[in-house]
């Protein structure tokens, strides 16, 4: 305690030296919340629109199918029993037929997935409902991406070839009902939404479905010949790409609190050195060498909470400001990441990131503190006092 | 070790390495000084008495004999045990006064009584008895820097005296100061004496400090030369 209120002492004596360490520290701590909370709110951001508009919350697969392997999807489909149909009816499942199919956008060819989905699902938030059922034209529903890359736009034609199951091909033109505007790349990239019905009419699958998504009301039970998969399972490459970006980002900041910790090493070197005489004078009045090396490294580490104290001075409402007002992405227009990007990300602070980041800050502050104060338990007190360079 | 006799040297030998070879400061000296003595350490630079008040105040060690200051042996005492000894019997007076700059007058009188446990009450009675010693109770709130450097002497001596110990050790600490305020502080010093029985020990060669003394150790070479007791000194 006594060291502590030294220390706290000494350092708001010295000044404007203190407070230029304090200020280089507090950006570091400031930006390493601000960072990490910006990937936390992107990461939770993702993972909400991800079971939003695909995942739900959680699919039961076909056994066969991988969504890795293009190749079993068609063999992965089989009918729905009476008990799914019940549930899909109640809007607790949404079931999901695919098949591969090339599209024909303005006389180009490009491979797509087909998708078809029920019209009244209600599971996830694709806006199926834009689907119009008519006996005379087949509709379908693309994402702004898909849009964009294939040219097309709201009541353009798009001619589709697919294979059904016995192998046969088949062309059929669908008109495109809506374009929407989604986050989530794997939603909306080469992605063609048609109506379940129509799918299964095209694909000679009747009754049948590739995975079912489950909705919030859907009670969690087996069911026979489905695999489950729940979100840890489906958003697991979407928590890797961000780890990744997390990783990425704390190189900037360790940078950063390199520079910070340096400038407070530095000043601790200059004033052991500088404060020779002071040393010798506490030895002198009785303290030992270990409690004057504690008053240096406390001194060098209380920057920290200087640090944090300031930082939290601008930092906290500049923080909330933006986790307020969220900040603007604009919108992902090639989403060549396959992550998916709000056009306003609102950061995430949490208790634990708070709680690291303090810690990280100020153990580093005390042990770069603590490295140059080593030296003064081989100082000589004679020497000391007389302020001869050690 | 004799009735009344507080510090106890016998045969100090003291040696710095120079380069490969050795210097010897003090050269077999031995001497006992009585509590309550007021003397002084004199002899030209490079005589050893900064380097015997260190060896006494246990801010170094001999090389050879013993030197022991209130029934403890400077050379066989630890780190702690020799912190313990400072803070509690010893104070010092500094030629540079060596207050620290970012306290107060009240806070570097105080700082010598921190590491002792003593309420909050007791240890502002303490510092403030010991500025009205030395006459600074008005500056409480000042830092060294607005001191002159006789006030700052003044500061060191109170912050020497606030704990009340059996010994004080003064090296050179009229060095930088005029004769009035020399003189000053050396009255201030020789009452506490008196009222107190505190042994002061000052390693000088200011003759207005020796016109004080009630003895004086001449040192040459690390060596005794004259050791004399003074019965009409100032008062």
């Amino acid at each position: 305690m006594l060291s502590l209120k030294l220390a706290f002492k000494n350092l708001l004596g010295a000044g404007l030296r203190t407070w230029l360490n304090v200020l280089a520290l507090s950006f570091a701590f400031v930006l390493i919340i601000f960072y990490n909370g910006m990937i936390d709110g992107w990461n939770r951001q993702a993972q909400r629109d991800t079971a939003a508009w695909e995942t739900g919350e959680g699919q039961f697969w076909h056994p066969a199918y991988d969504k890795y392997d293009p190749f079993t999807i068609e063999d992965a489909h089989a009918p729905m029993s009476e008990d799914i149909l019940k549930e899909v009816n109640n809007h607790t499942l949404a079931p999901v037929l695919v098949s591969q199919a090339t599209a024909y956008p303005h006389g180009r060819a490009i491979g797509v997935t087909l998708r078809g989905i029920d019209p009244n699902q209600e599971v996830l938030e694709l806006p199926s409902s834009k689907l119009p059922q008519s006996n005379r034209t087949d509709y379908a529903i693309i994402g702004k991406n898909m849009a964009r890359s294939a040219n097309l736009e709201a009541g353009d034609r798009l001619l589709l070839r697919w294979r059904d199951k016995n192998g046969t091909f088949d062309a059929r033109e669908v008109e495109i009902a809506e374009v929407f505007r989604c986050d989530v790349p794997t939603v909306d990239n080469g992605q063609v939404y048609i109506a379940i019905s129509t799918l299964q009419e095209m694909l000679a699958m009747e009754n049948e479905a590739t995975l079912l998504v489950a909705g919030e009301a859907f009670e969690m039970r087996e069911l026979e010949g489905w695999d489950f998969k729940d979100n840890e399972f489906l958003l697991a490459d979407l928590q890797q790409i961000i780890d990744s970006k997390k990783v990425g980002g704390s190189v900037l900041q360790g940078l950063l609190l390199i520079i910070a910790l340096i400038a407070i090493f530095d000043t601790q070197v200059l004033s052991i050195f500088r404060r020779q005489k002071e040393i010798g004078t506490y030895i002198a009045l009785g303290l030992t060498r270990a409690q004057v090396v504690g008053i240096f490294t406390l001194e060098g580490g209380a920057h920290s909470i200087l640090a944090i104290l300031l930082g939290s001075a601008y930092g906290i409402p500049l923080l909330l400001l933006l986790n307020r007002n969220g900040i603007s992405m604009g919108y992902a227009e090639d989403m060549a990441f396959d992550i998916p990007l709000a056009e306003v990300i609102f950061p995430y602070y949490s208790l634990r990131l708070i709680l690291i980041t303090v810690l990280i800050v100020v153990i580093t502050a005390t042990i770069v503190s603590y490295l140059p104060a080593r030296k003064i338990s081989k100082m000589k007190p004679t020497d000391a006092l007389k302020g001869k360079l050690q | 070790m004799k009735n009344g006799t507080i510090i106890s040297i016998d045969k100090l030998i003291k040696q710095f390495p120079v380069g490969k070879s050795k210097f010897t400061a003090l050269n077999g000296l031995t001497l006992n000084i009585e509590r309550g003595e007021f003397m002084g350490l004199v002899g030209p630079s490079g005589s050893g008495k900064t380097t015997l008040l260190n060896i006494i105040g246990s801010l170094d060690t001999p090389s050879m004999g013993t030197v022991t200051v209130l029934d403890q042996s400077i050379s066989s005492l630890s780190h702690k045990q020799s912190s313990r000894l400072r803070n509690r019997h010893i104070g010092f007076i500094f030629q540079t006064y060596n207050l620290l700059p970012v306290y107060t007058v009240y806070e570097n009188v105080e700082f010598a009584l921190l590491l002792q446990k003593l309420s909050a009450s007791a240890r502002k009675k303490a510092v403030m008895d010991a500025l009205e010693w030395v006459g600074l109770t008005d500056k409480i709130k000042s830092k060294p820097a607005m001191l002159s450097g006789g006030e700052c002497q003044r500061v060191a001596i109170a912050r020497s005296m606030v704990k009340r110990p059996d010994i004080v050790l003064a090296d050179e600490p009229t060095a930088n100061l005029d004769s009035k305020n020399s003189h000053h502080i050396l009255q201030t010093m020789k009452k506490l004496n008196k009222e107190l029985n505190t042994t002061f020990i000052f390693a000088t060669h200011d003759e207005k400090v020796m016109q004080y003394l009630n003895r004086k150790v001449s040192l040459e070479d690390g060596q005794i030369v004259k050791d004399e007791v003074i019965e009409n000194s100032k008062n």
